[in-house]
């Protein structure tokens, strides 16, 4: 006899429960527990990591992505607006930018600074330097898409009106573009800024000083520093989640309210 | 329909102009194309200081283009304008102090989402005109009462209803004291029973002696407002007079067809 939809649907929900109980039971008995609680929930050896898990690891990674972002946020606009520029030079050349740093795995120009700019330059960096530079040029690249697009997004009649009522140019961006663009972007800039915090950890390719160890560096340190398998790694992890976590929340809210405003 | 809906709210005979004189038109043999698209073919006429004129027309003639040259929204491939006593036709004339004196209303209202009513009619005097905020606050709210809407001022536009809008965008030009109000269809978008009351200001500002174009379908308020009725076909000037005789009594037959689709829309004409 044949099934409803509905029926159907109900029959494949408990086939899928079933299977979903069966295995969290065979990992239950399989898994040796001990052991992984011992190499990777190492509770009592979590103590010594403070407060250098947050002074050092989670303040750098803050730093490296604050400074980072502030540049790729600068680099961003500028980029946008040559894009949107009726002058043809200003759009390949944003375009250029745009797909080559987009193009390139962010590891390469942290490479490229890290080792590359004092050579060439002479100049000695510090960490601080290679990784907001370097987070800095690639966010720009994707910061400058989103900006363009929340731009564009703005509609036409609203620069005109603001033109027809006597504004010149630049008064009509700052007052009634840019702040509408403003609300539109704010989602997917979130998301860059999350984007940014991860890519923060490939600092580690240059080599740092204790002090200047970003939570993926203080991770893997620690694991020889606190003799306490890779519990320092899934702290440094439940770190950047404290970090991404909230902000993911935010970008939702935010998209949330844009979405039922318009 | 516009005599129907009393004017809202607004003192009878107040001073709706401003100090401002209202400003004169000339357009002279003006042209824009798209492309190889000619928009406006060669446009000659004039408005009168405190004349209201009314440009109708089949969708795709020209008259909205014609509207957006006057105050350079379009840039005109050939032929003069002049606005009072800017060249607006000129490359090198200030657009932005020729626009502070030109009012337009849009079809789609363009209100600010951003902003609030208030701050919607205020934002350009403050910032262009360097207002203080009392003085851009009271005229503001002078406005919104004329048009009936100040009880509205801390709103939202998208807490109005279309009319409403409307009447704030207008309220918004005229924060500005333009010497002349553009107003490009601007109850096409309205739901028909706010349309009376954006045609009411209108009528009110017209009776105040300001200078208005406006691209419109209403032919009722064509024929009782505008002074005079310019109708245009293909980016032409077909034929233009008081408003009685180009409505009441068109003598080309593009207009006799043009009205005769308006005014009575069911009529088939087994000709074409």
């Amino acid at each position: 006899m044949a099934m409803t939809t509905r029926e159907r649907a109900r029959l494949s929900l408990g086939i899928q429960a079933g299977l979903f109980v069966v295995a969290v039971a065979v990992l239950a008995v399989v898994m040796d527990w001990q052991a992984i609680a011992t190499s990777f929930f190492d509770v009592e050896r979590i103590g010594p990591m403070f407060p250098d898990i947050l002074l050092v690891g989670l303040k750098n990674t803050l730093a490296y992505t604050a400074v980072g972002f502030l540049l790729g946020l600068l680099g961003g606009l500028v980029l946008a607006l040559m894009k949107l520029s009726s002058f043809p030079v200003y759009r390949w050349l944003a375009t250029g930018y745009i797909e080559f740093f987009r193009g390139i795995p962010a590891i390469l120009v942290f490479l490229a600074l890290g080792f590359g700019v004092s050579i060439a330059f002479g100049w000695n960096l510090d960490s601080l330097q290679i990784a907001g530079v370097s987070l800095g040029l690639v966010g720009a690249a994707y910061i400058a898409e989103t900006l363009r697009a929340g731009l564009q997004a703005v509609p036409k009649g609203q620069i005109e009106a603001a033109r027809a009522l006597g504004m010149p140019a630049w008064r009509a961006m700052v007052s009634i573009q840019i702040p509408q663009a403003v609300r539109i972007v704010m989602p997917p800039l979130t998301n860059e800024a999350i984007l940014l915090t991860k890519d923060s950890s490939l600092i580690f390719v240059v080599g740092l000083t204790a002090g200047a160890a970003e939570l993926t560096k203080f991770g893997r340190d620690g694991i020889n520093i606190y003799q306490a398998g890779l519990t320092p790694l899934v702290a440094a992890g439940v770190c950047y989640l404290l970090i991404t976590v909230p902000l993911s929340i935010l970008a939702r809210r935010m998209e949330r309210r844009t979405s039922t405003k318009k | 329909m516009a005599e129907s809906t009393p004017a809202p709210d607004a003192a009878p005979g107040a001073a709706v102009v401003g100090e401002q004189a209202p400003a004169g038109v000339a357009i002279s043999a003006l042209h824009k194309a798209y492309g190889s698209n000619e928009v406006l073919k060669g446009i000659s006429m004039t408005v009168e200081p405190g004349e209201v004129v009314c440009l109708v027309g089949a969708s795709g003639s020209g008259k909205s283009t014609l509207l957006r040259c006057v105050n350079r929204l379009e840039e005109p491939n050939a032929g003069t304008i002049t606005v009072a006593d800017h060249v607006a036709s000129d490359p090198d004339v200030d657009l932005d102090a020729m626009r502070r004196e030109i009012g337009m209303v849009f079809q789609q209202f363009n209100l600010f989402p951003h902003l609030s009513v208030l701050e919607n009619c205020t934002i350009t005097p403050r910032r262009v005109l360097k207002q203080s905020q009392a003085d851009a606050d009271g005229e503001a709210m002078a406005q919104l009462r004329r048009v009936g809407l100040e009880e509205l001022a801390d709103r939202r536009p998208d807490q109005l209803s279309g009319g409403q809008q409307q009447r704030v965008a207008i309220a918004r030009a005229l924060t500005m004291r333009p010497r002349l109000m553009l107003f490009d269809e601007p109850t096409s978008a309205l739901d028909p029973e706010t349309v009376g009351d954006v045609l009411a200001i209108m009528r009110q500002l017209a009776e105040a002696g300001m200078t208005m174009i406006v691209v419109t379908h209403e032919m009722t308020f064509a024929r009782e407002v505008a002074d005079r009725v310019v109708f245009m076909d293909q980016g032409h000037v077909v034929e233009a007079g008081p408003a009685a005789q180009v409505i009441g009594n068109p003598q080309q037959p593009r207009t006799q067809d043009f009205l005769r689709r308006v005014l009575d829309p069911t009529h088939v004409d087994l000709d074409d």
